[in-house]
């Protein structure tokens, strides 16, 4: 398994995209501290990128290795190795080559520039978040045979997780802001990585003092040190759980 | 060594093999022919555990194939179209392999079929700018690499250049007399016709015949295998 993962991560580490992708980060990561004399500015800013941005390449770059590597993964399927060691290897690869990007661009600068619980939050969120989005993206790639297809519903699916899920929320808050529904939206944005992911760090800056009524709920909850483990317990319940449909899937499965 | 009983599968709701009963035993070469379609490529994806079957139970050397992947141990399988990690050498690609079948000891590899393709001359070469045929070269050496008792052959000499070509085949030859069993695919039945010692027709997923090179010799009384199967095909509608 081990070893199917250093192939990978070999072919990865010479990829070009991964390579575009970590300087976009690095960009991101070193630039904005050197531009931002605020340090907790500038993390806020990295948060905006790593929610928006992080997701989306995680997504489509995975998909697409996935319907790439295919015949590869044929001579392999064919090899007396087992399948599941097999999908754990290319899973374990995508993760160690995306962590390390992230910790170039992201990490590094955010450990040096700016340290604290909510730095620390933003590389725990953004870390889990990787993790969560591989695991969808393969998700993805091995329940949907088609290439493109498959691309397409990744596109859907960053959206959703990025835009229209939130956009839901708010309308249905609006519709209903006659009722104490604080405790629902409180649920509901667990049902949205990015949403937990951004709650998750807010919570740890000054700016959760703007957020108004629900944000004192917010705070109430993702404020205590509870509410940060059971946001993190999330998080990782939200890519363990689509790595172990994709892995049954793929197990079982015409290929 | 294989034991097909009554498989079935289906794609969504067609139905790509049906009925099919099968046993191949050692020093059979199989020429596994058939239209486009027909269920040949899904019947090798099934014996190599890529796809799997919906009903009927298949046995490689008295192993239940859906149970374990010991089983492949003994198979060597050589693809229609391989893509290899674009950034290995040749020679990585095979160190990666020997790494993977920690099965196989160390001193018990088939390089023949390497030297022979003269594979050592472009072995320093990157996978990806590899030229069609040498890939195919590349595929067929690691096939016959960890001395595997079954081969699976996709379309083994479509794109090979004729003195690989021959190479292959006289490799397959001195399998077969060494008691291994071949099973190949190909629409080129001249090429078929030099090593194979058996015709399995597969048909809109079913047996059309399933006989000895020898015994379609004397039935039809035709010499190539290509008129054996069309006077075999106009027996079978006449028959309808």
């Amino acid at each position: 398994m081990l070893k199917i993962s250093a192939v990978i991560l070999q072919n990865l580490l010479r990829n070009k995209a991964i390579f575009g992708y970590l300087v976009l980060l690095c960009f991101t990561g070193w630039g904005m501290f050197l531009y931002e004399s605020q340090p907790e500015k500038a993390v806020l800013s990295i948060l905006q990128i790593v929610l928006l941005v992080l997701p989306l390449i995680t997504l489509i770059f995975t998909t697409t290795y996935y319907y790439h590597s295919q015949e590869f993964l044929f001579l392999l399927l064919a090899q007396p190795i087992k399948r599941s060691d097999i999908f754990a290897g290319l899973y374990i690869g995508l993760a160690i080559a995306f962590l390390a990007v992230f910790f170039i661009g992201i990490g590094l600068p955010v450990l040096l520039f700016a340290s604290g619980m909510q730095s620390l939050f933003l590389l725990l969120s953004g870390l889990l978040l990787n993790l969560v989005f591989i695991a969808i993206a393969l998700l993805v790639g091995v329940g949907v045979h088609d290439k493109s297809r498959g691309i397409g519903v990744t596109l859907i699916t960053w959206a959703f997780f990025a835009f229209i899920y939130n956009g839901l929320v708010i309308f249905m808050m609006y519709q209903l802001s006659d009722y104490p529904i604080e405790n629902l939206i409180l649920v509901l944005s667990f049902l949205n990585p990015v949403d937990i992911a951004r709650i998750m760090v807010i919570m740890k800056s000054e700016a959760s003092a703007l957020l108004g009524l629900s944000g004192a709920v917010f705070q109430d909850f993702f404020g205590t040190a509870k509410g940060g483990v059971v946001s993190i317990l999330a998080l990782i319940l939200w890519s363990i759980i689509p790595f172990w449909i994709t892995h049954k899937m793929f197990r079982k499965r015409d290929l | 060594m294989i034991d097909i009983q009554n498989l079935q599968k289906y794609y969504s709701r067609q139905c790509v093999l049906s009925e099919v009963n099968l046993t191949y035993t050692r020093g059979q070469s199989i020429a596994l022919i058939g239209p486009n379609g027909s269920g040949k490529t899904t019947l090798i994806k099934i014996l190599l555990g890529l796809a799997i079957p919906d009903t009927g139970n298949i046995y490689v050397n008295q192993n239940d194939i859906t149970k374990g992947h010991e089983y492949r141990r003994s198979i060597g399988y050589m693809p229609q179209i391989t893509r290899f990690p674009e950034q290995l050498n040749v020679k990585q690609l095979f160190s990666l392999m020997r790494q993977l079948r920690t099965d196989v000891p160390g001193n018990n590899y088939d390089a023949s079929l390497y030297e022979e393709l003269s594979i050592p001359t472009f072995e320093e070469k990157r996978l990806g700018t590899l030229s069609g045929g040498m890939k195919q070269q590349v595929s067929a050496a690691l096939a016959f690499y960890f001395n595997p008792s079954i081969l699976i052959l996709d379309e083994p000499t479509a794109a090979l250049d004729p003195v690989s070509n021959e190479i292959l085949k006289v490799k397959i030859r001195s399998a077969i007399d060494n008691n291994k069993l071949i099973i190949t695919t190909s629409h080129i039945l001249s090429d078929l016709e030099e090593i194979a010692n058996h015709v399995t027709y597969l048909m809109e997923g079913k047996i059309l015949f399933n006989d000895t090179m020898d015994r379609l010799r004397t039935e039809t009384s035709e010499n190539t295998l290509n008129k054996m199967v069309v006077s075999l095909l106009q027996q079978e509608i006449q028959h309808a």
